[in-house]
């Protein structure tokens, strides 16, 4: 009776124009745009890989210099595109993919235009990302908000019940009919931008094991909105009412809740601004070591300091050029001012994500938007832990420099120049991003929750055929 | 064990001991409302039933009482010595039931329609046994293989039929079949029904068509708020006395010309 009844569902789908022509077009949009975004993604991998070169060619090339002159000149670290950015851009659009590099500050490219994390100010994209959160469950509404009414319009429900069917074979039939095409085209389509990736060789982090977790994410969301859909259309007694509550419904879950959970988290943990934030940083600035004004107090005070660990009269005896010296003390107070800053910024982060961990459990959509991003390794964790990178590089970088300059001159000695193969001993950026067992592991609440809203569904499904 | 049922089910049949659906005083309220009042019925195999009355005499109550979607407030209800109330799956294996608009699936052709509910009720069949139930049903040939969106209301209920036929009902109950028929249609139904009713089918027919139930019912009862007021054998009873107690009770008055 399943295989029946399935096939019966198929029929009358494929024959029915609407149905077709929907769920023709989805699949058309989806294919074309894994299509689009793969030669996007070609172009930044490519955009990427010479910009990285470049930069690099720049930077070992600059000849003789002063390592300080190097410091201020800076360089470049560009946040590789990750394989599966291909399925999810995420924020990675908004929050910017270069950061300069430089002397005594952060950069803060990243926090460019990134307000919201939930993707409702990219809706309308012609992106993988949006056809599989927002369109592909409409067309789940499209193709299943009269799998009962129309049985029950026609008659034909009473006809079966009638018949001695069983209305739990019935439903099972039914949920296939919806779930099959969805699962194929779905699966058809990560499979393709599987082996698009898999047959890179410009940015070797592509795996399998995570593209199946993000196809298992958005299988886990399809299954709530076919199970949703199956309900309003069991418990509505016409087409028409089942129609305007699955699209409701969708509204409410797909665009309305993204946007009060943005709201929420916007309203009730803020980021400062930038002119706040940057006024914050200065003051802290102003009250600690200052690398390159030698009459600051706390610098006079690291002179003291010195002369008396040294036991020497001027700094002219010491074994090092203080200035070097100095700078990279300052520059270690100004790190760690940043990184107090930035860390109030995380906690914010944090903060807001718990407000949307809390209203994940009035939607599906936010775990799973926020499930997709993480394992594509687009999301605001990622940059945040790409930034952290770039810092500890910029750090290393600045020590690497100011220690250059302390042992290879003396004091007051601003006109030296180290050689220019000195550029070339610096290590190279090279970003590792997070392993999919720390994502999933980050994520794990999310994951949680999609979990219950496949049971929770499932089992108000069950219990409403069975009693109703 | 099976042979034995079917031996004493023949046996039943010839001696007419042997009821195929029984109603016994059966009481159904909705609040206030008395729909059924301490009904009595027993229709045998090879028996036509017709249950005449106007709408809300509680025609359409019995026989979603038979199919088991509401339940008595008092009384039994069997389907092949079956109890309704208390398995009311298993009694649906011995009964098909053709309401009064039967829709089907517009967009499925007849023997699709066919297939898919002989499969509801547990049985395959080729495409060729498929046709020959159609065939046997009355359809057309040419309209086998064409979706019921462009059937008429005369042409499902033969699909109905051909379901009923597939099935190898013992039951079939019917609401209102005729309604809206044109009289050719109608009559070729009555003589669907005649001739199941020879392969030992017993039926039930909810229906206002007085005319046709004297055509094709070996017994008629007339019903009138929930009560059955009058049973007739139909050869006992000619169609101008039949006619005439069915006015009478409905407290009709004859427009005389």
């Amino acid at each position: 009776m399943i295989l029946k009844t399935l096939s019966k569902e198929f029929k009358e789908s494929f024959r029915n124009g609407k149905a077709k022509i929907a769920f023709s077009i989805v699949v058309i949009l989806l294919f074309t745009s894994v299509w689009l975004s793969m030669q996007k993604y070609n172009n930044a991998n490519k955009e990427y890989l010479k910009a990285t070169e470049s930069e690099r060619h720049i930077w070992d090339n600059q000849g003789e210099k002063n390592p300080h002159s190097a410091a201020h000149y800076g360089t470049y670290a560009f946040k590789p595109k990750q394989p599966l950015s291909l399925i999810d851009k995420g924020v990675d659009k908004y929050v910017g993919t270069t950061i300069f590099l430089e002397a005594h500050y952060r950069n803060e490219a990243q926090f460019s235009a990134a307000a919201d994390q939930t993707g409702t100010s990219r809706f309308g994209e012609l992106t993988p990302d949006f056809i599989l959160l927002f369109l592909i469950p409409l067309l789940i509404i499209l193709l299943g908000y009269n799998i009962f009414t129309k049985e029950k319009e026609q008659g034909t429900l009473f006809l079966l019940k009638s018949s001695g069917a069983s209305i739990n074979q019935l439903t099972l039939g039914k949920w296939l009919s919806l779930f099959i095409p969805i699962f194929l085209c779905t699966t058809i389509v990560f499979i393709i931008a599987g082996i698009l990736l898999s047959n890179l060789n410009d940015y070797g982090t592509f795996s399998w094991t995570s593209l199946i977790s993000m196809w298992s994410i958005y299988i886990g969301f399809y299954i709530v909105f076919i199970n949703i859909v199956m309900l309003i259309s069991y418990v509505s007694k016409r087409s028409g009412l089942s129609l305007v509550i699955a699209l409701s419904v969708w509204i409410f879950t797909c665009l309305v809740t993204p946007k009060i959970a943005s709201t929420l988290a916007e309203n009730k943990y803020p980021y400062p601004t930038r002119q706040e934030f940057q006024a914050m940083v200065t003051k802290d600035k102003k009250q600690g070591l200052d690398g390159h004004n030698t009459w600051n107090e706390e610098a006079q005070l690291l002179k003291e300091k010195v002369l008396k660990e040294y036991k020497v009269d001027s700094l002219h005896q010491l074994p090092f050029n203080f200035d070097g010296y100095r700078m990279q003390k300052g520059e270690e107070y100004q790190a760690a001012i940043y990184s107090k800053h930035y860390n109030n910024l995380k906690a914010q982060y944090e903060n807001q994500n718990k407000t949307y961990k809390t209203l994940a459990a009035i939607s599906p959509f936010l775990p799973t938007r926020f499930l997709s991003m993480s394992i594509a390794q687009t999301d605001y964790a990622t940059h945040w832990h790409f930034s952290d990178a770039a810092e500890q590089y910029r750090i290393q970088t600045q020590k690497f420099l100011n220690d250059n300059f302390a042992q290879n001159s003396v004091f007051g000695d601003w006109k030296y120049k180290a050689d220019s193969s000195t550029w070339s001993a610096l290590p190279q950026f090279n970003y590792t991003p997070q392993s999919l067992s720390t994502i999933i592991d980050t994520n794990k609440s999310y994951l949680i929750i999609l979990g219950l809203w496949v049971l929770l569904s499932f089992s108000t499904l069950y219990l409403t055929i069975k009693l109703k | 064990m099976e042979m034995l049922h079917i031996h004493c089910m023949k046996l039943s049949c010839a001696t007419s001991f042997y009821t195929m659906i029984t109603l016994d005083n059966v009481n159904k309220s909705y609040g206030d409302f008395k729909a059924l009042k301490n009904l009595n019925l027993t229709v045998k195999p090879g028996e036509i039933y017709c249950l005449l009355g106007a709408n809300g005499a509680g025609k359409t109550t019995t026989i979603n009482l038979l199919l088991g979607f509401i339940t008595p407030n008092t009384g039994t209800i069997s389907i092949n010595n079956i109890n309704v109330q208390k398995s009311a799956l298993k009694s649906k294996q011995y009964l098909a039931y053709i309401p009064e608009n039967l829709m089907l699936y517009p967009n499925l052709t007849a023997v699709e329609n066919l297939n898919y509910f002989s499969g509801i009720g547990g049985k395959s069949f080729g495409k060729k046994a498929l046709e020959t139930f159609l065939d046997d049903a009355g359809l057309q040939r040419e309209a086998f293989h064409k979706r019921l969106s462009k059937f008429s209301k005369g042409m499902r209920q033969k699909v109905g039929i051909a379901i009923a036929l597939a099935k190898d009902t013992k039951v079939l109950l019917l609401d209102e079949p005729t309604s809206g028929l044109d009289p050719k249609a109608s009559n070729e139904f009555g003589q669907l029904l005649k001739h199941l009713k020879n392969k030992g089918v017993a039926i039930l027919m909810a229906t206002h068509d007085i005319f046709r139930a004297k055509d094709v019912a070996t017994h008629i009862g007339i019903m009138k708020e929930g009560e059955l007021k009058y049973e007739f054998e139909t050869d006992k009873i000619s169609l101008a006395a039949l006619e005439s107690t069915y006015l009478k009770i409905m407290d009709y008055k004859t427009l005389e010309v």
